[in-house]
């Protein structure tokens, strides 16, 4: 099918191994050339077929398999770049900036709540691909009752609400600062030195931790979170030497900054305003420091996580992994690309929409999940493309798109629905999503949902009405389509066939059952 | 086996999460038993079906209204104390059908706990208090599910019977990871999803299933089997559960068993938590709510106690005439006990100070009070029991030493109990 696509292939790919890349090259074919040179003979798994790489283009950009007409469409156009045409494609529809809201949103907020407008202020920033450092700010700033940034705060106010009579757990909220801005998991030296990771101080966690020490929920409703003065250093003691220390606000690797004082009743620019749930603003404010200080070019350790995570994102694992556990003995398996990434980055002025770009584009990320014969690469040879988890999100577009049950729902209906799939799919309370863990429950979801299967039974317009109106030897091609997006093999088409006439008596039925099966099946339930 | 005392945490989160992908599918996995760090020992476990029912009385019960009355004392209250089948204890009138089962029970009257507030405390006891060490322990339901693994029965091993909503409570697992968290039956019910769906047919979904393993053999074939395996194995666990379906339905409990137990919440309850650990169950808990009796004590418990008596009695009467009471542990516990004063509101608030609990079965001796307090009940007379020393007491009583056993949360090695606690050998048979 894509003959010619794969003449074009072998003939890069002896170009690469021809030269060495070179600075001026597109960093696609830099990954490309890195990938190749730390792998040196090892076999890799064949580019993927068309079919593969749609189905998975399609989660990782629009966060949904491609229709049944969208896949025909592509696997018919015999024109060279049609890979690289529908990587735009779909970068400029608005499924990009709805499956970006999806992802940033389990990746900052670990399930731990929603909010329509951390929701919305998501949605907008990647459709107006708001630069990284920029979103971070907005975030990490949490200005109190900022129409323009509505919504930031949900990051911070969320982790500051009060369960029962627990009190807010700050270290908490540190740790997630660390982790998701920073890639450091600093909560073992939340009271010691870290025993094994040389370079996680006590102090990064208190100075870190002297950010959000005097923080507080002011309104859940409209996400504002207030500050209360900060008068003096944070004092701390490790539990193993009894040697009490003081710290002042101070992001890891960077100086400490020094807590001024005023005079009582000059601590504020504006003042705070009870009734307008306005928590006023501080003179010297931690917050406003640390979005100015932390989200910056110069800052390493904020550039290779945000590097890291998009990687993540494509290609199945952290060049560093966990994604959250920088440090020097856990180097990144290919150092030298981490390092390409976060500077070409910075040099594109923090542009997400382009290094996803660039990621796609890449071999290593078409290659595919067949194994090489006889081999085993580890996942971090990227030798083979990882299988990765699909989101709550992701399954319930790609079951809509597949069951045909997408067209026409309003978004109050989806919108119940995505709850039900999130309650189903979702994975533990701030527990980081990015590796496949199905569970019982899901499977339950599956097996008896009532929603779920009202749609494997005929109704307007959707697959199984589809088709029941097709003779059994065509069956097998547009079910094979709809829901794993490839042509079924010969062998399948003539089992699907068989049953069906096994079940001629009972035909809607085996039809549910044949797309039940698909729908259950870990081809479609992972994004390989 | 020596654990440090330190916190020696690497990389614990990554590998537990790790843990879970990989062994999902294996059979180590499957019995829960898989990063125990003594597999002889699993195997002994496995050979004696030791389990455990917990019964929670949410909120705090009266120790002075039930397992350690002092009438015609200052505190005492109106209830008197009546004798027991074993000479020489006495507990309140109000559980009259529980005293006649005292030959089968432990009295603990010497329990000295820490938090007074619900929230600390419910968590803290049934975590069994262990040192902080950055990680989030189990409650006692998932370290047993974990300890024990779920046996031969096909059933998840930590099942909740509890009023409201139910679901999988993954929280209650800490560290263990989800698969330890609890199938929680909100009003006696399974939850969402877990009965076969109506117009399902067992042929028709047996039929469907078949066909799902036949695609994922075939994906599995050229590529990594991780996925396949952990995806294969939650569906196969979802299977074993749609063959039990009878068990889980309320309706079908045996009228003359429900008038015996009670009509009431409990009642039911309880009952169904007797079908749970026939069914071979390894950890099942119940929860009582509405004991944070802080206005009108005694009316409270005067309605309260004699639904527990009634339903706890006949559990333990039923379990004693299956011969079950050899290997099941049996508790039943609050997060504290309440206050000797009586304030403004004829109630009693929280009071972790001086306290009681019931137990027995497995591994306890039966028919004794261990501990006591003074005259008026207001302090502990003898030796005090934290938690720390009940889950050392439990452990040993299901045949696990809390000394040689430990959690392997990938590198960071945690005890299963508190290691400044140890048992307390007048419960232990």
């Amino acid at each position: 099918m894509a003959t010619a696509a794969g003449k074009l292939w072998i003939c890069c790919v002896v170009c690469l191994l021809a030269r060495p890349a070179m600075a001026a090259d597109r960093l696609h074919t830099r990954i490309d050339a890195l990938i190749a040179s730390a792998n040196g003979t090892k076999p890799t798994s064949a580019r993927t077929d068309d079919a593969e790489f749609l189905r998975r283009v399609y989660l990782d950009l629009a966060g949904r398999i491609p229709s049944g007409a969208e896949a025909r469409s592509f696997l018919e156009d015999r024109t060279a770049d049609k890979r690289e045409k529908l990587i735009d494609q779909l970068l400029s529809s608005p499924d990009y900036s709805r499956r970006m809201q999806d992802a940033f949103h389990v990746m900052l907020m670990e399930r731990m709540g929603d909010n329509a407008d951390w929701a919305a202020f998501l949605r907008k920033s990647f459709e107006n691909n708001k630069p990284w450092n920029q979103l971070a700010r907005e975030i990490l700033a949490a200005a109190p009752k900022d129409e323009a940034t509505r919504g930031a705060a949900f990051f911070y106010a969320k982790r500051l609400e009060n369960y029962g009579q627990n009190p807010v757990d700050y270290p908490a909220l540190t740790r997630d600062v660390g982790r998701l801005f920073l890639g450091m998991d600093l909560k073992c030296a939340q009271c010691h030195d870290h025993l094994f990771i040389k370079t996680y101080k006590q102090q990064d966690f208190q100075g870190l931790s002297a950010f959000f020490q005097n923080t507080f929920l002011q309104d859940a409703k409209f996400p504002t979170i207030g500050e209360k003065p900060l008068t003096q250093k944070v004092a701390y003691m490790s539990v193993m030497r009894k040697d009490p220390k003081t710290v002042g606000p101070r992001i890891p690797g960077m100086n400490e900054i020094d807590v001024p004082t005023f005079k009582k009743g000059e601590e504020y620019t504006k003042a705070p305003d009870p009734k307008a749930m306005f928590p006023g603003v501080l003179r010297f404010s931690p917050l406003a420091l640390l979005a100015e200080q932390l989200p910056t070019a110069d800052n390493a350790l904020f550039t290779r996580n945000i590097v890291n995570r998009l990687w993540f994102l494509m290609m199945g694992r952290g060049l560093v992994h966990p994604l959250d556990l920088h440090h020097r003995d856990n180097p990144p398996s290919h150092p030298e690309l981490l390092d390409l990434l976060a500077r070409e980055f910075v040099a594109h002025q923090f542009d997400v929409k382009w290094l996803l770009r660039e990621l796609a584009l890449s071999e290593t990320y078409q290659r595919s999940s067949i194994l090489p014969k006889g081999e085993k690469p580890t996942p971090e040879s990227y030798r083979t493309a990882n299988e990765k988890r699909i989101s709550a999100d992701q399954l319930l577009w790609a079951i809509l798109e597949a069951t045909g049950e997408r067209a026409g729902k309003e978004p109050a209906a989806t919108e119940a629905l995505r709850q039900k799939f999130v309650r189903a799919f979702a994975g533990p309370r701030r527990e980081p999503e990015d590796e496949i863990s199905p569970s019982l429950k899901a499977a339950l979801f599956v097996l008896n949902d009532d929603t779920v299967l009202t749609w494997l039974t005929a109704q307007p317009g959707n697959l199984i009405e589809r088709l029941s109106k097709l003779e059994d030897d065509k069956v097998g091609d547009e079910l094979y389509l709809s829901v794993l997006t490839r042509q079924p093999t010969v062998q399948e088409r003539q089992e699907v066939v068989e049953y069906l006439k096994k079940k001629s008596d009972r035909r809607a039925v085996a039809l549910g059952h044949l797309t039940w099966a698909l729908l259950a099946s870990t081809e479609f339930c992972v994004n390989h | 086996m020596k654990f440090s005392k330190l916190c020696t945490p690497t990389e614990h989160r990554m590998s537990r999460r790790q843990w879970l992908g990989a062994a999902a599918g294996t059979t180590a996995g499957l019995l829960g038993l898989g990063d125990l760090a003594q597999p002889a020992f699993a195997e002994e476990l496995k050979k004696k079906r030791k389990q455990v029912l917990f019964v929670w009385i949410d909120g705090g019960m009266s120790q002075l209204e039930t397992w350690d009355p002092k009438p015609n004392t200052q505190f005492g209250g109106p209830f008197r104390a009546i004798p027991t089948s074993v000479n020489g204890i006495q507990v309140s009138e109000l559980l009259p059908r529980t005293a006649k089962q005292m030959h089968h029970l432990a009295l603990v009257r010497s329990l000295c706990t820490k938090d007074n507030s619900h929230s600390a405390g419910v968590a803290r006891i049934q975590r069994g208090d262990p040192k902080n060490r950055g990680v989030t322990y189990p409650f006692f339901g998932s370290a047993v599910a974990k300890l024990l693994g779920p046996g031969d029965s096909g059933l998840p091993p930590y099942v909740w019977i509890k009023p409201g909503s139910g679901g999988f409570m993954t929280e209650d697992a800490g560290f263990l990871g989800p698969k330890y968290g609890a199938i929680a039956f909100g009003d006696g019910k399974p939850p969402e999803n877990l009965m076969r769906h109506k117009s399902l047919s067992a042929e028709d979904d047996a039929d469907r299933n078949e066909l799902r393993r036949l695609a994922d053999q075939r994906y599995a074939k050229e590529r990594r089997t991780s996925a396949t395996e952990a995806n294969s194995y939650v569906y196969e666990m979802a299977a074993q559960l749609q063959k039990r379906q009878e068990l889980f339905d309320a309706s079908k409990l045996a009228p003359r068993d429900v008038e015996r137990y009670g009509t009431h919440e409990l009642g039911r309850h309880m009952l169904l938590a007797r079908r749970m650990l026939e069914a071979g169950v390894t950890f099942v808990k119940v929860n009582s709510y509405g004991w944070d009796t802080h206005g009108d004590n005694f009316n409270g418990h005067q309605n309260m106690v004699p639904k527990f008596d009634q339903a706890f009695s006949s559990l333990i009467e039923d379990l004693a005439a299956r011969g079950m009471l050899d290997n099941v542990l049996v508790i039943a516990m609050s997060e504290f006990g309440r206050t000797p004063r009586i304030n403004g509101h004829i109630g009693r608030d929280h009071w972790p100070e001086a306290w009681s609990l019931v137990m027995g079965g497995c591994g306890i001796k039966r028919g004794i009070a261990v501990g006591a307090t003074n005259d008026k009940g207001t302090a502990v007379a003898t030796d005090e029991h934290d938690i720390g020393h009940l889950f050392h007491t439990w452990f040993r009583a299901l045949g696990i030493d809390p000394f040689e056993t430990e959690y392997d949360n990938s590198g960071q090695p945690l005890p299963i109990a508190h290691e400044g606690c140890i048992a307390i050998k007048e419960l232990l048979a």
